[in-house]
């Protein structure tokens, strides 16, 4: 590979006051290349641009330049920090015959995989992290979207995943502009692309961003494509004109409850039907939501905050299987896996939510504050088992203040912060925030 | 251990074949040798692309035609287990029989019901000494042919860049500026080989495998758009259109 920046070489930019050194190439895109790069002892990324590519963008400088000055919109975005343009002295070392630019932005830290690795089942993930990573999806495109902007352009190769927590990376942020301003020229990736700019009929925007992310979150929960199903068994050759009629022309949800053409087949589509049934009725009704209606329909697609609110309600619900350990998600009275009954248990409940007193269940601020916007970052308490027995459950105080417990039998105790309360003893507890009850329900729902 | 189910993307095969001149005008000036070199250095970078393509099962074979064409795989090989095995040159250019072989595997069966489009790579320094024509004619009343992406490379400066065209499909209008893979791609020396191999067993295995991403006012040619070429050594940047005029 041809590297545009020389490696091993200290360069200067326009306006930085200490040269940069190049380290390393570290991948090529179809814009251009990225490199690891020291500033000031500190390590980023850089992403140099082809000049074809400056040429097919013009508004690229102006859209980097605002979405540097806006911000990342959360910590989920590798965003712009910097432009650099190199100084006149430093020219000669580009192997370009013009100037041209790139950006400054954050490393991708090692443990964040690209997301094909997820979906071509090559890494080991909890059920609850792929959930969990759908949640901080879904707020990363609520956070942009909150600061008027939108992205254009996610698909399977802009996000990354670190299989152990759910976090995720979103990457390439330089089609980012403002909603509705249409700056720039990328339409998006056919697949992703939401029908009505594949079809060309409209420009990409906030309410296409909620196409593609739904077609991402149903890959994240089922590694399968919304829209493979029989109508993709009959396309012979998968070209770019099938996968315009497939993603464009007449496209169809695998489980629209009102057009079975597109129905998965159980030997070649096996993932969408093997994991659709995992998922509560809350979380399938919203893809419905989005493929079905918000098909032809972009303002009936389901919002983020949508998405955001079920989601955190799915891993509220999350029980094992007694028998297989398997995660379910409230969505069936028997296990999905082993068709065991679920036992119908208990359930924390709190002002605005209730929680499965499952092992890494968590309770957070919004389950006791319903003006809350569901976040999962800062939980006040954790279901954690005994160290020395793991059938014995309590509640780990992760909050800065002490709870007051009440007990079966009326007893009152103190549990301060990195305590944990015997479940089995539980009946109230008492935050500074809210109430959360431990019931034995007699119903599922 | 809870976990995710078992499953995962659903995929397709993506058969790719080198068509290798083997002629003995290949031994001239380390030609072969820089092909086996080529090809060898490509795989990586090609078992990279198939691994970040989970929608494309990518397979390899390869022929090369002298006197007569043979098979050098001949069995379609997963990319990360593919051992490329040098190549050896003499006798004359039997290319119309190579687009036989190629039609022979290109037929259903043996080729799947479902499929992404299959990737012909044309290597050749030198005229068909052979009935070109027919080959072409047999491979191309196949619709997996007329589907496929058709490249060509010609070593050298004694290929025969007519039949180079015909193999790829019409030559584009001259709206289609600078260098285009619509058309023969020239390596003249080894560097220049290397990245087309390169290019047409990386960027071109992904574009056929899993779309990229779309820019307004891109028209589509051809049933798979295809990714810019890669810069050439004289012009680093490439495609800036003309110099003079």
């Amino acid at each position: 590979m041809t590297w545009i920046l020389p490696q091993g070489d200290w360069l200067s930019f326009e306006g930085l006051s200490c040269p940069v050194r190049v380290i390393r190439g570290l991948g090529e895109g179809t814009q251009g290349q990225v490199f690891e790069v020291e500033l000031a002892g500190d390590r980023f990324a850089l992403k140099w641009y082809l000049p074809r590519c400056l040429q097919q963008d013009p508004s690229l400088e102006r859209r980097l330049l605002e979405s540097i000055r806006a911000t990342a919109p959360n910590q989920a975005f590798l965003w712009p920090i910097a432009l650099l343009r190199p100084t006149s002295g430093s020219q000669d070392l580009f192997r370009s015959s013009r100037g041209g630019f790139g950006y400054l932005m954050n490393l991708r830290p090692p443990n964040f995989l690209g997301v094909v690795e997820h979906v071509a089942g090559r890494v080991d993930i909890t059920l609850r992290n792929a959930l969990r990573a759908c949640f901080f999806l879904a707020e990363a495109f609520h956070a942009l979207h909150s600061k008027g902007l939108c992205y254009k352009d996610i698909s399977l190769g802009n996000l990354f995943l670190d299989a152990g927590t759910g976090h995720i990376l979103i990457c390439d942020n330089d089609n980012v502009d403002v909603d509705g301003r249409d700056l720039g020229s990328v339409l998006g990736t056919p697949g992703f692309m939401a029908p009505e700019i594949l079809m060309r009929r409209d420009r990409p925007g906030a309410n296409s961003d909620l196409f593609s992310l739904a077609v991402l979150l149903f890959l994240l929960l089922t590694r399968h494509h919304p829209l493979k199903g029989q109508l993709e068994l009959e396309i012979r050759c998968l070209d770019e004109p099938a996968r315009r009629r497939l993603y464009g022309e007449d496209p169809v949800f695998i489980f629209d409850p009102a057009d079975s053409r597109n129905r998965p087949d159980p030997r070649e589509h096996l993932a969408a039907l093997v994991t659709w049934p995992i998922y509560p009725g809350f979380v399938q009704s919203l893809f419905q939501q989005t493929f079905c209606d918000g098909m032809r329909n972009p303002c009936r697609r389901t919002l983020t905050g949508q998405w955001m609110e079920a989601l955190s309600a799915a891993l509220d619900h999350r029980q094992l299987c007694p028998v297989c350990g398997m995660e379910n998600f409230g969505a069936r009275e028997t296990c999905w896996h082993c068709g065991q009954s679920l036992p119908l248990g208990a359930w924390l409940v709190a002002a605005n939510g209730r929680i499965r007193p499952t092992p890494d269940n968590e309770i957070h601020p919004h389950h006791l504050d319903g003006f809350q916007t569901p976040q999962l970052d800062h939980p006040l308490a954790r279901v954690v088992a005994h160290p020395g027995d793991p059938a014995l459950l309590g509640l780990l105080n992760l909050s800065d203040v002490s709870w007051q417990v009440v007990l079966k039998g009326g007893g009152e105790l103190r549990v301060e912060p990195g305590q944990t309360c015997n479940l089995t003893a539980l009946t109230r507890l008492e935050t500074p925030l809210g109430t959360v009850r431990q019931e034995f329900s007699h119903s599922r729902s | 251990m809870a976990g995710f189910p078992n499953v995962r993307l659903a995929n397709r095969p993506l058969h790719f074949f080198y068509l290798c001149d083997g002629s003995g005008s290949m031994a001239a000036q380390g030609k072969m040798q820089a092909l086996n070199q080529a090809i060898r250095q490509s795989l990586p970078g090609m078992a990279r692309v198939a691994r970040d393509n989970p929608e494309a099962r990518v397979l390899v074979r390869a022929l090369s035609f002298a006197d007569r064409a043979r098979w050098h795989i001949a069995e379609p090989t997963p990319v990360d287990q593919l051992e490329w095995r040098d190549l050896q040159a003499g006798g004359c250019t039997a290319m119309g029989e190579a687009l036989i072989l190629v039609a022979e595997q290109l037929r259903s069966p043996p080729m799947e019901d479902r499929a992404l489009p299959p990737v012909l790579v044309l290597i050749s320094d030198g005229q068909p000494t052979d009935d070109f024509e027919a080959g072409l004619a047999c491979l191309m009343q196949l619709p997996w042919a007329r589907k496929a992406v058709r490249l060509a490379i010609a070593m050298g400066h004694d290929a025969d860049l007519e039949v180079l065209q015909q193999f790829i499909g019409p030559e584009p209008g001259t709206a289609a500026r600078g260098r285009t893979a619509r058309r023969p791609l020239q390596a003249s020396n080894a560097t220049s080989l290397a990245q087309y191999i390169q290019w047409a067993s990386t960027a071109v295995v992904g574009a056929a495998s899993m779309p990229t991403s779309r820019m307004a006012g891109a028209e589509l040619e051809g049933n798979i758009p295809l990714p810019d070429l890669p810069p050439t050594e004289l012009d680093p940047m490439d495609d800036v259109g003309p110099m003079v005029w």
